[in-house]
């Protein structure tokens, strides 16, 4: 009986373990996380904008119709980041997506469509701003977002 | 110590359910994914300046003199300075490359949109305060220059090069 409750447990977890990996695997961010530096700015109008497109996304496909969410938590947030997916191999890109700090999922990508290729990638472009009033990074410290993908039957 | 019938049973349904669901089933329903990184925005401290005019001339000529005063003066108010900056607690402050000029140059800033204009100032070679409290802000002003000279001051030409700096106020 002792046996039985060990090995229950155990086989549990291990499906626990590869269920939980599996899921995370079927979404994946590459080229780490990037820094956004803004320098420059016109006497008499606002710093320029500046824009990184290292990331990318590579998801694989289901056996459903879904699309990526995206998410952010970014405390203290006091400068502007948008997301846009550009070179979408599948799916249709949303319109750019500003993140703010707590704000609800937004759609990324939709209408992912079933079937082939097995992996389906975008580029993640992010675009920083900031104004004059809303001060430097020196003084104010930096924004730091947590920028979550989630991929959703839609 | 061997299996028994029974602990093998559970072992073959476990392993079962760990290859028809292993790979498929999301951890929540209908989320199939999720991944998150760090991206950090780091905004540097930007001041910038500029002139919308490069070059000012104030004349002094027959027109500007009014018989029987030793004053002349002549205006000028065709350029802007415009400027941005980030940092707080900032003023901007203006001074002259002509450490001895022989005719007078007076400066102010006119209809500021951002910050307090100061009073009218004499160029110098020493830098002196033309604008206050423009930290964090972006804006534009006129300025007004003033040449002044006396008749018994005779004829000649100052060349000023008139520089305008940001700086912690």
């Amino acid at each position: 009986m002792r046996h039985n409750l060990v090995i229950v447990v155990l086989l549990v977890g291990l499906l626990l373990i590869v269920t939980a990996h599996s899921a995370m695997g079927q979404i994946t961010i590459n080229g780490g996380n990037p820094l956004l530096t803004v320098t420059t700015g016109i006497p008499g109008q606002e710093p320029a904008a500046v824009t990184n497109t290292t990331c990318s996304l590579r998801w694989r496909r289901e056996n459903v119709i879904t699309k990526i969410t995206v998410s952010t938590v970014c405390p203290n947030q006091r400068f502007s980041l948008r997301v846009l997916a550009t070179n979408v191999s599948h799916g249709i890109a949303a319109p750019e997506v500003p993140l703010t700090n707590g704000m609800p999922a937004a759609n990324f990508i939709t209408s992912i469509p079933t079937g082939n290729p097995r992996n389906k990638t975008c580029t993640l472009r992010y675009t920083a701003s900031a104004t004059f009033s809303q001060g430097n990074s020196v003084e104010l410290g930096n924004d730091s977002y947590t920028v979550t993908y989630t991929i959703v039957q839609q | 110590m061997p299996l028994s019938p029974k602990q093998r049973a559970i072992i073959i349904l476990a392993a079962v359910l760990l290859a028809t669901t292993g790979t498929t089933v999301p951890v929540r329903s209908q989320v199939f994914g999720i991944d998150a990184h760090t991206v950090t925005v780091q905004v540097a401290q930007i001041t910038v300046v500029d002139l919308t005019v490069g070059a000012v001339g104030l004349n002094m000529t027959n027109g500007t003199i009014i018989a029987g005063q030793d004053m002349m003066t002549v205006q000028d108010q065709s350029s802007q300075l415009r400027w941005g900056t980030n940092s707080s607690g900032r003023k901007i402050t203006a001074s002259t490359s002509l450490a001895a000029p022989q005719f007078q140059l007076r400066l102010q800033a006119v209809n500021p949109t951002r910050g307090t204009a100061a009073s009218e100032i004499t160029l110098s070679s020493v830098p002196q305060d033309l604008l206050l409290n423009v930290g964090r802000t972006s804006g534009s002003c006129f300025l007004r220059y003033t040449g002044v000279a006396l008749a018994s001051q005779g004829v000649g030409t100052d060349n000023h090069v008139i520089t305008f700096t940001v700086q912690a106020q």
